[in-house]
């Protein structure tokens, strides 16, 4: 009998499918998080906005284009890595890790600076839903260098697929995660 | 060197992220909610988009890049909606 083939639409997607399930799932998690975080905010608006201008927007909005620029850096590894240019693509991939923990510093200043004023998760549901979803996001941060880091180490081209798809997919929920948190007041 | 589709998707998400922060420094001086809403959300969509088409590659997967952007739309919608709705109630 013949091995049933798969749907053309599956093979449509570029890299590995089981890194789309992560991504499409990844998406979904975060997705529920931020429209829980919209209807909280049906309860108390104006809680929300007073919370909301204690967080630093432009620095966030710094580390949009740090993630951006980590993100074309580690898409960049892979055109070079096709090329056969393993050194420039090994650097390319060190480089995006390395703006990946340029991006945990400016998050890590933020953090101290509210640990500072005494704002906690507890301190109003705004925060509760902030440390939560920031927090999630810089966790798979950690995630990601580590893996970038891996993958220049071990650079075979479907690995460097892989990696920088997952790095992606953070870049992804960080750009709708900050619009929702820092700026829709 | 000319810029290829990789170093112009970087500038165009540079630039709109530039955007975002001028509207994040903007934001207190009494423009009207909704619109700096919608805004705000419309760069962010259209910053997945191009994520999607160019760093994840589904410009050549355009059934998927159709479904992802038309969800990220609805959803995009939706956060909109949630934003508004204090305003429209009250």
């Amino acid at each position: 009998m013949k091995d049933k083939e798969a749907p053309p639409a599956l093979d449509e997607l570029p890299g590995e499918l089981l890194i789309w399930v992560l991504i499409i799932s990844e998406l979904l998690v975060f997705g529920v998080g931020l429209a829980a975080f919209m209807a909280v905010r049906l309860t108390d608006p104006a809680g929300f906005a007073e919370a909301q201008n204690e967080l630093h927007r432009t620095a966030a909005a710094l580390n949009t284009i740090v993630l951006v620029s980590s993100g074309y850096l580690a898409a960049r590894a892979l055109r070079l890595r096709g090329a056969s240019r393993r050194g420039a693509a090994r650097l390319a991939l060190v480089a995006a890790a390395a703006l990946g923990v340029v991006f945990l510093v400016i998050k890590g200043a933020e953090y101290a600076d509210k640990a500072a004023k005494g704002i906690t998760y507890e301190t109003h549901p705004f925060f509760t839903f902030y440390y939560l979803l920031t927090g999630f996001h810089a966790a798979h941060v950690v995630a990601g260098i580590l893996i970038l880091l891996l993958i220049a180490w071990r650079d075979e081209p479907r690995n460097i697929e892989a990696g920088a798809a997952f790095w992606h997919l953070v870049d992804l929920i960080w750009v709708l995660l900050f619009p929702v948190i820092y700026l829709l007041a | 060197m000319k810029p290829d589709t990789l170093d112009r998707t970087w500038i165009g998400l540079v630039a709109l992220s530039g955007c975002s922060a001028i509207i994040a420094e903007v934001l207190g001086i009494g423009l009207d909610g909704r619109l700096t809403g919608a805004a705000i959300l419309i760069l962010a969509l259209m910053k997945t988009r191009l994520i999607l088409a160019h760093y994840l590659g589904l410009s050549a997967a355009a059934s998927w890049r159709r479904g992802f952007n038309l969800s990220l739309a609805l959803f995009c919608l939706l956060l909109l909606g949630l934003y508004i709705l204090p305003a429209v109630i009250s």
